[in-house]
C-alpha cells in the first residue's frame, strides 16, 4: 500500500484562539490566550536546549579555557583545523564507528534469535521469568556494568580466565591489549543491550499473521526462506527503529569504556565521547572541546536524518 | 613490617633517642602551649564546607571535627570525591566563583592552576599572622614549595604523600636479597621472583602501565631517577623550573625510562597493560607481587590484616634510582580557602587548627598522612606506622616540581600516558612514540605562552 503523501500548510495561530491560516504578528502572539501555557515549555527548550546548543556553536570558535582568567578570544576555525588534524580524534571516530556496527549487527542477530526462542517456549512454565532474566543487564546501569565485567575480564583475579583455564584455554588479555580491547567492550555493550532488540523482535515477530507461515510451509518454505523472505520484511520498519536508538546510544558511548579501559591501551577503545569528555572536563579546553561536541552532534544528525528518511520511505512503501 | 632503616647501618639509637627527645620537646613547646579557646572565634550556628578528596583517611576528619565543633561552636561538613571529579568541581566552581565550599582542598600539581585562575586565596599573610602557631618550618621543606606559587601560599599542607618502595621481606628472604636501591638491582629481583619454581604464583612487581595519568605520571616518578628531565629547566637544584619549558622527551634517560617499562612488563602479571594505582596496590596486598612502588597513602591498608594478606611480611625503602640520587616522587594535598567564600576567618581558624602540630598528630595517628618533621620523628606515630620513618628518608631527597604545576599539567601527563601506552603495546617505538609526546606538548606549550625552543 501507499500512502500519498499531501502537501499540508502548516496551522498558525490567529488572535482568537482557532488554528487557521492567517498571518499572526509577535503582539498578538503575547495576547494570545495559549500563549501562558505554552510559555513554560519554551522557556524549557530554549534555557535547556537552544541556548546551550547555539553556545557551543559560539564557543567553538574561540580560544576559551575554563583555567584562563583572561577572556577567550576569537579563533575562527583553528578549532575544527585541530581537531580534524588531530591523530586521536580521528582514531576516536573509527572506533566509534567500528564499535557501533560491531555491535549493532550482533545486537540483532542476538536479539532475533532469542526472540524467535522465547516466542518458541512461551508456552512452557517459566519461560517470562526467563526473559525477565535476560533483560536484566538492560536495567543496569552502563557504568556499573563496566566495572562488573572489569572484574569478571580481570586477568589476574577475574572468574573467567579461571573457568577458561578449567578447560585448558590460556588466560586471555581482555580490556588490557590492544588487539582485544575494542572487541572485549563491544562483548560488554552486546551483553546489555541484545535484551533490547530482543524485545523490539519479539513486538514485531508475534504481530506476523499465523497464515502466512502457514502458506509458507505449505509452499515448501524452508526456515531460512520464511526469515528472509516473510520475517525480515515483515519487522523492518519496527526494528529500524530499534536500531536507530542503539546506533544513536553507541555514537555517545562513554560509561563502559570509562569504567574498563579510559580508552586504552593506547588508543584501541578511545571513542569521540570520551575524546569529548576529556577536552573539556580534565583539560578545560572549552573552544576546543565545544568544537568536538559540535562536530558529534552534526554526525548524529546526519545518521539521525538518514535513517529517518529510510524509516519514512519504509512506512509509505509499505 | 620492615624498615630498611632500622636495620643495621641504619639510624643510630642515640640519633633515634634525640629524635624523639626533640620531638617532645617540640610537641611541649608550641602544640600543647596553644589555647585554643582563646586562639579559635566563636562560630556558633556556622557551617563550615569542605571539598575533598576521597581517599582513605577522609574518616579521620568525622572524628576530629567534633573538637573544632566544640571549641567554636561551628559544624563541618566535609563531601569527598574521586580524583577527576574532584578537580572537574573544583574547577568549574572557581570558574563560576561558586562560595559553596570555604575550603578547597588541592593536589599539588593544581597549585599553579587554581592560583593563576584566582580561585583561591593567598594565605602568606595569614601564615605571617599566626607564623608561631603554624610552626611553618616544621613541615616537610619540598612540600612548602609544592603549596608556594609565584609568591602566594595557596594552600597549608597536611596530607604530604611519597611513593615507598615496598618489598615481601619473607621471598627477599629467601631468595637472598637485599632491597633494591638501583633500576637494575630491581630489575634483577623482578626477573629471580618470575615464573621461579621456588616462588609459585608470585609476579616480579606491578606497575602503572594503564593509558592515560597512570602511566603518565610513572614517567616522571622515573624521570628524575633516571638522571634525566622532562622539560629544559625541570630539574632537582634548578633555580626557576618554568624558566625554559622545551621538551625533552626524546633525551637518552627518556627513551631509558619507557624502555623500563616496556622491559618489565615480562616479569608482570596477566593484564599489566591496563593495571593503574587501585590493581597494582591490590595485587600487592593480596600477595602475588613480590614488590610494588606504592604512593605512601596505601601504607595503613598494607598493614590492615582485615585488607591484607602481607601485613607482617613486607617492608619499606627509598625509592630505587639509577645513578645513586634517589629523588622519591611526592605529591598530596594542601588546604587553600575559596577565594569568594563568606567564611575566610572561619575557614583560616580551621586550616590553623587542623594542620596545627597537636592537631596533625591526631590526624595521622587516625591514618592521615605525616607532613610535619615533627609528626614524622614522633615515637607514638612510629610505633604505630613504622613505614613513616622511610618516609621521613624520603622527604629530604624530594623535589617540588616532580609533576609540573602549571595549568596545563594534567594535559601534559596524559599526553605523555597517551604515547608511553602506544609504545608499551608496541603499536609504535617508543622513539617515535616519544617524539609524537614531545611535538605535541611542545605546541601545547608554546601556544600557553612558555618559552619552548624549537627542537632540532
Amino acid at each position: 500500500m501507499v500512502i500519498p503523501r499531501t502537501k499540508r500548510r502548516p496551522a498558525k495561530l490567529d488572535g482568537t484562539g482557532s488554528f487557521t491560516g492567517a498571518t499572526v504578528r509577535l503582539g498578538s502572539l503575547f495576547r494570545h490566550p495559549a500563549t501562558p501555557f505554552l510559555l513554560p515549555a519554551v522557556v524549557y527548550l530554549f534555557a535547556l536546549t537552544i541556548y546551550p546548543f547555539l553556545y557551543s556553536v559560539v564557543a567553538g570558535f574561540l580560544n576559551f579555557s575554563l583555567t584562563n582568567p583572561r577572556p577567550p578570544t576569537f579563533a575562527g576555525l583553528a578549532n575544527y583545523r585541530s581537531l580534524f588534524s588531530d591523530d586521536l580524534f580521528l582514531a576516536a571516530m573509527l572506533n566509534t564507528g567500528l564499535i557501533t556496527v560491531a555491535s549493532v549487527v550482533i545486537e540483532f542477530v542476538i536479539g532475533f534469535s532469542m526472540a524467535h526462542l522465547f516466542i518458541a517456549i512461551s508456552d512452557l512454565r517459566g519461560s517470562q521469568l526467563l526473559r525477565t532474566i535476560y533483560i536484566l543487564p538492560m536495567m543496569v546501569t552502563p557504568v556499573v556494568v563496566g566495572l562488573l565485567w572489569s572484574y569478571i575480564l580481570d586477568p589476574l583475579f577475574g572468574i573467567m580466565n579461571y573457568l577458561l583455564g578449567l578447560v585448558g584455554v590460556a588466560p586471555q588479555p581482555w580490556f588490557s591489549d590492544a588487539n582485544t580491547a575494542l572487541w572485549s567492550v563491544v562483548f560488554v555493550n552486546v551483553w546489555q543491550w541484545s535484551p533490547f532488540l530482543m524485545l523490539i523482535c519479539t513486538a514485531a515477530l508475534v504481530s506476523i499473521p499465523r497464515d502466512l507461515y502457514e502458506a509458507a510451509r505449505i509452499d515448501g518454505a524452508r526456515w531460512f526462506q520464511t526469515v528472509i523472505r516473510i520475517e525480515l520484511p515483515l519487522i523492518r520498519n519496527t526494528v529500524l527503529i530499534g536500531i536507530i536508538f542503539r546506533v544513536i546510544d553507541n555514537f555517545r558511548m562513554f560509561d563502559i569504556i570509562f569504567a574498563t579501559t579510559r580508552g586504552g591501551p593506547g588508543r584501541a577503545t578511545e571513542v569521540v565521547s570520551l575524546y569529548a569528555y576529556r577536552q573539556i572536563f580534565q583539560y578545560f579546553n572549552a573552544g576546543y572541546g565545544a568544537a568536538t561536541a559540535v562536530v558529534v552532534f552534526l554526525i548524529a544528525m546526519i545518521i539521525g536524518t538518514i535513517a529517518a528518511k529510510l524509516l519514512q520511505r519504509e512506512v509509505y512503501h509499505a | 613490617m620492615k624498615v630498611s632503616s632500622i636495620s643495621p647501618g641504619g639510624i643510630s639509637l642515640v640519633k633515634h633517642l634525640f629524635w624523639m627527645l626533640f620531638a617532645a620537646i617540640t610537641v611541649s613547646a608550641s602544640g600543647q602551649s596553644i589555647d585554643w579557646k582563646t586562639e579559635l572565634k566563636k562560630a556558633d550556628g556556622k557551617t563550615l564546607r569542605i571539598i575533598m578528596i576521597q581517599d582513605p583517611w577522609v574518616k579521620a576528619f568525622d572524628t576530629i571535627d567534633q573538637d573544632f565543633q566544640k571549641l567554636t561552636g561551628a559544624s563541618v561538613v566535609v563531601d569527598s570525591y574521586s580524583y577527576d571529579d574532584l578537580h572537574e568541581k573544583e574547577v568549574l566552581m572557581g570558574n563560576s566563583k561558586s562560595d559553596s565550599y570555604d575550603i578547597i582542598v588541592l593536589d599539588s600539581p593544581w597549585v599553579g592552576e587554581f592560583q593563576q585562575g584566582g580561585y583561591v586565596e593567598n594565605l602568606k599573610p595569614y601564615l605571617e599572622k599566626d607564623s608561631k602557631i603554624l610552626q611553618w618550618d616544621d613541615f616537610v621543606a619540598t612540600f612548602r614549595q609544592v603549596a608556594d606559587w609565584k609568591g602566594s601560599i595557596v594552600g597549608i599542607p597536611f596530607g604530604a604523600y611519597f611513593v615507598l618502595f615496598n618489598y615481601r621481606t619473607d621471598l627477599f628472604k629467601e631468595a637472598g636479597l637485599n632491597p633494591p636501591k638501583t633500576i637494575d638491582d630491581l630489575k634483577n629481583a623482578a626477573k629471580t621472583f618470575t615464573k621461579n619454581s621456588k616462588f609459585p604464583g608470585v609476579f616480579g612487581i606491578g606497575m602503572n602501565n594503564q593509558r592515560g595519568s597512570a602511566v603518565g605520571q610513572a614517567y616522571f616518578e622515573y624521570i628524575f631517577n633516571f638522571g634525566g628531565k622532562p622539560f629544559a629547566s625541570m630539574y632537582p637544584g634548578s633555580s626557576d623550573p618554568y624558566a625554559d619549558m622545551t621538551p625533552e622527551l626524546t633525551s637518552p634517560e627518556s627513551i631509558a625510562v619507557v624502555q623500563f617499562f616496556k622491559d618489565l612488563i615480562q616479569y608482570e602479571p596477566p593484564g599489566a597493560l591496563n593495571m593503574a594505582w587501585d590493581q597494582r596496590a591490590n595485587a600487592f596486598a593480596t600477595g602475588p607481587l613480590s614488590m610494588a612502588c606504592l604512593w605512601s597513602v596505601r601504607e595503613p591498608i598494607l598493614s590492615d590484616p582485615t585488607r591484607s594478606k602481607v601485613d607482617g611480611k613486607f617492608g619499606t625503602s627509598v625509592f630505587p634510582s639509577n645513578n645513586g640520587k634517589s629523588v622519591p616522587p611526592l605529591g598530596g594535598w594542601v588546604m587553600g580557602i575559596n577565594n569568594v567564600s563568606k567564611q575566610k576567618d572561619l575557614a583560616w581558624d580551621y586550616i590553623k587548627w587542623f594542620t596545627s602540630q597537636e592537631t596533625h598528630k591526631k590526624f595521622v595517628l587516625l591514618g592521615g598522612p605525616p607532613s610535619r618533621i615533627s609528626t614524622m620523628q614522633d615515637p607514638d606515630v612510629l610505633k604505630k606506622s613504622p613505614w613513616i620513618q622511610t618516609v621521613y628518608e624520603s622527604q629530604s631527597q624530594t623535589f617540588a616540581d616532580c609533576r609540573p604545576r602549571i595549568p596545563e599539567s594534567f594535559q601534559i601527563i596524559d599526553k605523555v600516558g597517551l604515547h608511553v601506552s602506544e609504545a608499551l603495546q608496541g603499536q609504535v617505538s617508543i622513539q617515535d612514540a616519544m617524539k609524537q609526546a614531545n611535538d605535541e606538548i611542545g605546541a601545547l606549550l608554546k601556544k600557553a605562552g612558555y618559552k619552548v625552543s624549537d627542537t632540532p
